[in-house]
């Protein structure tokens, strides 16, 4: 889609500029403002991080360089080895709720329908909220004194007595996964709702034509000619999701005792710690996914 | 065959109604719990808005740190709203419209920026803004959000200006226009609907924005709304009303401009497919 971001066809293309010709240099200078943020905010920041992961850094020390050690007493600790399964178990589920749950939606929303747009509209609402508003809201339902779950499941005797769905390391995973389908699948929803209307019509047509069923229609038109966009927002929100430390944070802050504990906010509470050299360590263990699936969208995207 | 039809139409708009039901549900109950007292809670456990009364709201008004992260979270988010929207116009434009060297890897560097999780950088930005005395401050919030916002407008807008017809730029210069004539004259009008795609993507990002804010500004005065609602709860102790009506203030203008905006905020996500 975006990645090859020039034209084929460039103006002052057969003009042979030097790297300080008049278009070289005016192009530079356009782009230099957003380049000086990445170099200041992005690029020096990560080399630090990486230098940092390398050290003894904590508050008040002089870092001194230890090689791999963090990495080393890193892998060793169960509390990182907790959070990084607790990672993979919550983007895995994450993912799969909003994909069935987008899909599921954005076929409906895909029917003939009074009203589309107040439908639509209604979808959108979880995404128009601020996420920190949405699972101080969800942290609430699941409360168990005062929670909406708990009083609808006791008042309609589904359980005698309340559960605390936050509190109860058989739970915990599993209403934060919930929450955070509720707040990530009008993303999908939306996205696949348009790629639905782009396939075109003629194509369904000859389909019914030749007494293809609803079922055959969707497998062999719907689903290839939606699939580019499937990938795209699965990797998309897959970073987006590896990356939800709020999610966890204002919910379960990672518990009970680390149940809920994923990398981003493993790191969060090594920072708060002050083992700055260990956490530094352990947010750079997000990066191996994060390229896997970056290299995997830029080929992707260049072949489009 | 009248009566399968029928029997769809009624499965249809069941299960849109369980959808909404779905959806909604979360935003009503922070509404009706925002209008009622922490006993009233406790006293009455219902599912229906009892006891309203306009309490909490009115603490929240009465509440200087509230009001003050009110303050900072539109100086921060408005601010950096407006420099990403400058900056994204110009790299978009040059990566876009412009031929120099270099310009695919420097377009590279901005995808990658893009698709890196924000999780990953907030132990050095944090580092990095202490060391040079820009924690606890507005200013050192609204740079460290740029980090995120300047890639993320950056990639939408090349969506926006990459669907233009390419001769476009071309016949305002042979018509006598100067880059930048042709740039705001042609270009920009054309992208309007982009740039207000990319204000409301990027402010609503920033305004949601909590690990930055939490690690970078530290003391009450220069909090932002998420960090401020965060620290209503003492400990384990959480004021519900009245954090369900800190929260509603927070969202609702925030929800309003989604849905005022919608049609831009759709075809931004759908140029440019950002995240979820």
């Amino acid at each position: 889609m975006v990645v090859k971001v020039g034209r084929q066809k460039d103006l002052g293309s057969k003009k042979r500029a030097g790297l300080f010709g008049p278009t070289n240099l005016f192009g530079y200078f356009m782009i230099l403002p957003a380049m000086s943020v990445l170099f200041f905010f992005f690029a020096y920041p990560l080399t630090f991080e990486i230098w940092t992961s390398l050290t003894d850094a904590n508050l008040g020390n002089d870092a001194k360089f230890v090689g791999v050690d963090n990495y080393v007493k890193l892998f060793a600790d169960p509390e990182f080895l907790t959070a990084a399964k607790n990672s993979v178990v919550y983007v895995s589920f994450v993912q799969a709720g909003k994909f069935i749950l987008g899909l599921g939606i954005a076929i409906l929303l895909h029917q003939k329908l009074v009203a589309r747009g107040f439908w639509r509209a209604v979808v959108l609402v979880p995404y128009a909220m601020p996420g920190f508003v949405a699972f101080m809201v969800w942290k609430l339902i699941y409360n168990p004194d005062v929670g909406a779950m708990n009083i609808f499941l006791t008042k309609t005797g589904i359980t005698d007595a309340p559960i605390a769905f936050l509190g109860d390391r058989t739970w915990a995973m599993a209403s934060v996964i919930f929450a955070t389908i509720w707040r990530g699948f009008p993303f999908w929803a939306i996205m696949f709702l348009a790629a639905l209307q782009a396939v075109p019509k003629e194509l369904y047509e000859a389909a019914a034509v030749d007494g293809a069923n609803a079922w055959h229609r969707f497998r062999n038109i719907s689903l290839p000619g939606i699939r580019p966009v499937i990938l795209i927002v699965f990797m998309l929100s897959t970073i987006n999701t590896i990356n939800s430390f709020e999610a966890i944070w204002l919910t379960t802050a990672g518990g009970p005792s680390d149940a809920t504990v994923i990398l981003p906010v493993f790191a969060y509470k090594g920072l708060t710690t002050f083992q700055i050299g260990e956490s530094a360590a352990a947010a750079l263990s997000m990066v191996p996914i994060a390229i896997v699936i970056a290299i995997f969208l830029l080929n992707k995207l260049k072949k489009d | 065959m009248q009566r399968t039809n029928f029997k769809f139409e009624v499965f249809k708009y069941s299960m849109l109604t369980l959808v909404a039901i779905f959806v909604l549900f979360p935003v009503y109950y922070m509404i009706t719990l925002s209008l009622r007292s922490q006993s009233s809670l406790w006293s009455k456990s219902t599912l229906l808005p009892v006891d309203s009364n306009l309490d909490n709201y009115r603490a929240a008004f009465e509440n200087t740190d509230f009001k003050r992260a009110l303050l900072n979270s539109v100086i921060v988010c408005g601010t950096a709203t407006l420099i990403t929207i400058l900056f994204s116009v110009m790299a978009a434009y040059s990566l876009v419209i412009l031929k120099f060297k270099g310009r695919d890897t420097l377009g590279r560097i901005i995808i990658i920026a893009f698709l890196t999780p924000g999780a990953l950088l907030f132990i050095p930005l944090a580092v990095i803004m202490a060391n040079i005395g820009l924690s606890n401050s507005l200013q050192g919030l609204i740079l460290v959000y740029l980090s995120f916002m300047v890639p993320l407008g950056t990639y939408l807008l090349i969506g926006f200006f990459r669907s233009l017809p390419p001769e476009l730029e071309e016949a305002a210069r042979i018509d006598g226009a100067s880059r930048l004539q042709a740039l705001w004259m042609v270009l920009l009008p054309l992208v309007a609907p982009g740039l207000v795609s990319v204000a409301i993507i990027t402010f609503t990002g920033a305004y949601n924005e909590l690990l930055y804010s939490l690690v970078i500004n530290i003391s009450p005065e220069m909090r932002t709304v998420p960090v401020a609602i965060l620290n209503l709860s003492v400990a384990d102790e959480v004021p519900w009303g009245r954090t369900m009506a800190f929260s509603s203030i927070a969202a609702l203008p925030v929800m309003a401009i989604y849905f005022v905006g919608q049609r831009f905020v759709v075809e931004g996500l759908q140029t440019g497919s950002v995240k979820g």
